[in-house]
């Protein structure tokens, strides 16, 4: 049973996120005086991209063969272990760990990297590279924000960390919990790779580079695996800061995928009034600040507070 | 256990008697050493958790003990299925070094090793153990030398001048313990009853004396050049292994003291700085050996986070953070040897086939070398810590151990702890960057240059099946990691009298497994759904945005990481040189990052020890009269000290 509904979990945000990807580039383009295209264009797009035939680089090996899919599961496999249908008592509740859930995204990373070392592509393997320098980046942040929330709630689980913010034993009225908030939901922001540190529109661009090479149905399994990461990595954020529940699977599923469709939209405030910053000048500052509020967080845990 | 000493000691003398015939010896030797150490590795594993003692017959000098309690039976199994390994791998791959040496000495000197370490190991008196020590120290100074070439005798120097002392300052502490314990055998130490400065100042000699040899920073400027100089399998044993022995016999000391919070605080602090500074040098690393040289630094620094946390735990009376601190020091430790042996005995496949240990001058050695390269993959995912492969599973384990200890009350447990962790994921992230960059500049994409790309072969399948072995056995750790962590918390719980084995907790890897299984399901179904078009693949260039294609663009390991030296550029030193010799000729460049500490630690005291030395050696010039002289105003020294004092 509790498999059904990670599947259902798990289907239910592939079937919506490219909606929400689309109503994100509609807006986009309201607000750069464009008409835009429909909301339903990412759906329009995967599917022409499944009937197209491909080509690839003569350089590539079996990893060019397998990124996809590896991209897939370790995309897929961080949503499932999102606590979002299930909780505490469930079998699965064991493996939804913070741990599992950090090291599957570096299994991500790790994947996207040696996928843009093995097309011999110059943009890929730049784009590589700047995965890497922004993992490094966030990786830093985010763990310092988690380790605050962990040590607070004395555990690593996720439906435990759920059970007692839900509950009210742990929340926002110790403060080193909201000032960490705060610089989770920032980098979370970098994670989703958009603009001032990333864009993932166009395949001269920095992310995207590594997918250069990359067409037909693998590129629309790539696509649909980032954007199951976005998603992940925003709902990941709503999981530990924000986790409102419904006390039924399939109401918490909907509304937690309306919560993250709409932070997923809001984004694009952000991402549009943005400039775009260099990697060795602008991100490398503009990450400090997050980076401080974090250091703040953890202050004010080692104080007790 | 005898038999198995005396029959290592015999494939040793044999090989080195065989020395006229080379190529028999090294075939006898290595063989026999594989034979032998699977013995032992079936011998130790079905006596674990018992105890065996064996005392030296006749009297030889004193009469050694050696005895082996759980612990140490858990190690020399370690040893033995290693060394089963990289011997039955020695088989071919020494060949490489006929011309460089005899290799009945090759042969007979690793046949040695691994019965000093096993020695080491096991041996139960200050005096044996010390000895063993300097033996095992000795040959893998000398199976440095195995590979002569520019460099090698000090780069041979340099490891046993970090050894050397190292060794005194164990032997310091092992003396003032023995005298304070009254008995030079360590099993009748008992826990010794001293103040707790006295107990800091012993730790400290032994955290020097032992971490000096497992490449603890900031002792760690030995490992890059010792290991890469080394051949492969010696240096695959001496990481693998040899620094495990060091790490054992700390574990095994530093449990005779009195131990307190504060040792575990200074074992979180060395931890978390050679973590980060360990994978930082292995990021900027252009040489794939010295790379994996520089993580095991950080591993040894991930193992020390695990025991800093078991000692806080022993310390403070918290019996399941000791319990989860020496499970996972105990399971990396584990790890570590498999997954890091197995990467130095790649590197020795890479390096014979290709001469080359510069990542920008090798790539697309996959189409060359499928199983090397499939191998290399699986040992880079289990040292980056992905999961479900063995590296995650044991830094679980530490992550539970520092959070259960970071919860406790107070500033100091939670500054050290909180730093262990973030020391941890930091470091986790630049393996990742490591690793990564390493398999993609040498396997994936195009080959750099030609010449080497040509004469590349795979190696014989000699050289490939006892690292499949060691392979699997990274994926079995790291799937069935219950059934190891409750193996290993039976045995810890046996040495901590309050701890439960059932408080160590586990991830069930077979779930995680079971659910990425469940994900993978999905594309197809999806592809199939959606008829998507399956067309046969087409091959081009790679696109270069409408420049011709040319193999120079794709991204080297130098570029790889240009944006995280720049940020990170108060923490490297670099050496370049660009060299121009006319207008139209090509221009070659060469970077490569400096030892930061090397440069700022090492330098000033090596220059000082030489001008000091420059200085007193003005009093030895030689002179037969003089020397009989400094002899006379000795003994007048000491005719009118005992005339006064005594």
């Amino acid at each position: 049973m509790s498999f059904f509904y990670l599947l259902l979990q798990l289907i239910a945000a592939l079937m919506v996120a490219p909606l929400f990807d689309g109503m994100a580039r509609k807006l986009r383009a309201r607000f750069q005086s464009r008409v835009g295209p429909s909301i339903f264009q990412t759906y329009r797009d995967l599917f022409k991209l499944l009937k197209r035939g491909r080509t690839k680089s003569h350089s590539t090996s079996f990893i060019y063969t397998l990124s996809p899919y590896l991209l897939f599961v370790s995309a897929a496999a961080i949503f499932c272990l999102l606590p979002i249908t299930y909780g505490v008592d469930s079998p699965l509740a064991g493996i939804s760990d913070i741990f599992v859930l950090l090291y599957l995204s570096a299994l991500f990373r790790f994947v996207f990297i040696i996928a843009g070392f093995d097309t011999a592509n110059p943009f890929a393997g730049v784009g590589s590279s700047r995965e890497a320098t922004i993992g490094f980046y966030s990786e830093a942040v985010i763990i310092i924000s988690l380790v605050v929330v962990m040590l607070g709630a004395g555990n690593s689980n996720l439906p435990v960390i759920v059970e007692a913010v839900r509950a009210g034993e742990y929340g926002y009225l110790i403060p080193s919990y909201a000032i960490a908030s705060t610089a989770f939901l920032w980098v979370m922001y970098v994670e989703t790779a958009r603009k001032p540190y990333d864009l993932a529109e166009a395949e001269q661009e920095l992310q995207e580079g590594v997918l250069g090479e990359y067409c037909g149905k693998d590129l629309a399994i790539i696509d649909m695996a980032l954007m199951l990461k976005q998603f992940s990595m925003l709902g990941f954020f709503l999981i530990v800061f924000e986790p409102w529940g419904m006390g039924h699977s399939i109401l918490s599923l909907l509304l937690f995928l309306v919560e993250v469709g709409v932070l997923y939209v809001l984004a694009v405030f952000i991402d549009n009034f943005g400039p775009r910053f260099t990697m060795n000048k602008g991100v490398r500052i503009t990450m400090l600040f997050p980076f401080s509020i974090a250091c703040l967080a953890l202050m004010l845990y080692v104080i007790g507070v | 256990m005898e038999t198995i000493y005396t029959l290592f000691l015999l494939a040793s003398l044999l090989s080195i008697a065989l020395y006229k015939k080379p190529l028999w010896a090294h075939r006898l030797g290595f063989a026999l050493a594989s034979l032998f150490s699977l013995y032992a590795a079936i011998f130790f594993f079905s006596h674990l958790g018992e105890t065996l003692v064996w005392k030296l017959p006749g009297s030889f000098i004193s009469a050694p003990t050696f005895r082996l309690d759980s612990l140490g039976m858990l190690f020399s199994f370690l040893i033995s299925v290693v060394a089963f390994a990289v011997s039955l791998f020695s088989l071919d791959y020494a060949r490489f070094y006929e011309k460089k040496a005899n290799l009945a000495a090759f042969a007979s000197l690793m046949n040695a090793f691994i019965l000093s370490m096993l020695l080491v190991v096991a041996s139960d008196g200050v005096f044996s153990f010390m000895l063993l020590w300097e033996v095992m120290t000795l040959i893998s100074a000398l199976l440095i030398l195995i590979n002569d070439g520019e460099g090698a005798s000090k780069k041979a120097m340099i490891y046993l001048g970090i050894a050397q002392l190292g060794a005194f300052c164990l032997m310091v502490a092992l003396l003032v313990m023995a005298s304070l314990a009254g008995s030079f055998e360590f099993s009748e130490f008992g826990r010794l009853d001293i103040s707790e400065g006295a107990s800091i100042a012993l730790f400290l000699l032994l955290l020097v004396g032992l971490g000096s040899k497992a490449g603890m920073f900031p002792f760690h400027v030995w490992l890059p050049l010792a290991y890469g100089q080394c051949p492969s399998n010696a240096s695959a044993l001496m990481s693998g292994v040899m620094i495990k022995v060091a790490l054992f016999a700390f574990i095994k000391f530093s449990l005779l003291l009195p131990l307190s919070s504060t040792f575990g605080y200074i074992l979180l602090l060395f931890g978390g700085l050679s973590v980060l500074f360990g994978v930082l040098y292995a990021v900027v690393a252009n040489d794939y050996k010295a790379a994996i040289a520089y993580s095991s630094c950080e591993n040894v620094g991930i193992i020390f986070l695990g025991l800093g946390a078991a000692f806080y735990g022993i310390g403070e009376n918290l019996p399941v953070v000791a319990l989860l601190g020496f499970v996972a020091a105990l399971f990396h430790i584990l790890n570590h040897a498999l997954f890091k042996s197995l990467l130095f005995m790649l590197s020795g496949n890479l390096y014979t086939a290709t001469g080359s240990k510069e990542m920008d001058s090798l790539g697309g050695i996959h189409k060359k070398m499928p199983f090397t390269s499939i191998l290399f993959l699986v040992a880079v995912l289990a040292i980056g810590a992905l999961p479900p492969l063995n590296g995650f599973a044991s830094e679980w384990v530490t992550y539970q151990a520092m959070l259960q200890g970071g919860v406790e009350e107070g500033i100091a447990p939670r500054l050290f702890f909180t730093f262990g962790i973030i020391a941890l994921a930091v470091g986790g992230a630049l393996a990742i960057m490591a690793f990564s960059k390493a398999y993609g500049a040498l396997f994936l994409g195009l080959p750099r240059d030609e010449a080497i790309y040509e004469g590349i072969q795979e190696v014989s399948s000699i050289r490939l099946w006892p690292l499949a072995f060691l392979a699997s056995l990274c994926v079995g750790l790291g799937i069935f990691m219950g059934e190891v962590v409750s193996l290993l918390s039976t045995m810890v719980a046996s040495y901590i009298p309050t701890a439960n084995a059932e408080d160590a907790s586990t991830l069930s890897m077979p779930l995680v497994v079971l659910v990425m299984l469940l994900c993978a399901v999905v594309p197809f179904v999806l592809l199939y759904i959606t008829k998507a078009n399956h067309a046969p693949i087409r091959v081009t260039e790679p696109w270069a945005c409408g420049f011709i294609y040319n193999k120079n663009m794709q991204i080297g390991s130098n570029a790889f990481t240009g944006d995280i030296r720049r940020a990170l550029r108060f923490l490297l030193r670099y050496e370049s040189e660009s060299k121009m010799e006319g207008y139209f000729s090509r221009v070659t460049y060469k970077k490569k990052a400096r030892d930061l500490f090397w440069d700022r630690l090492y330098e000033p005291v090596i220059s000082w020890v030489m001008e000091a030395a420059d200085k007193i050696g003005i009093f030895q010039n030689g002179r037969t009269n003089l020397y009989a002289g400094y002899i006379l105003v000795y003994l007048c020294l000491v005719l009118i000290f005992g005339y006064y004092h005594l």
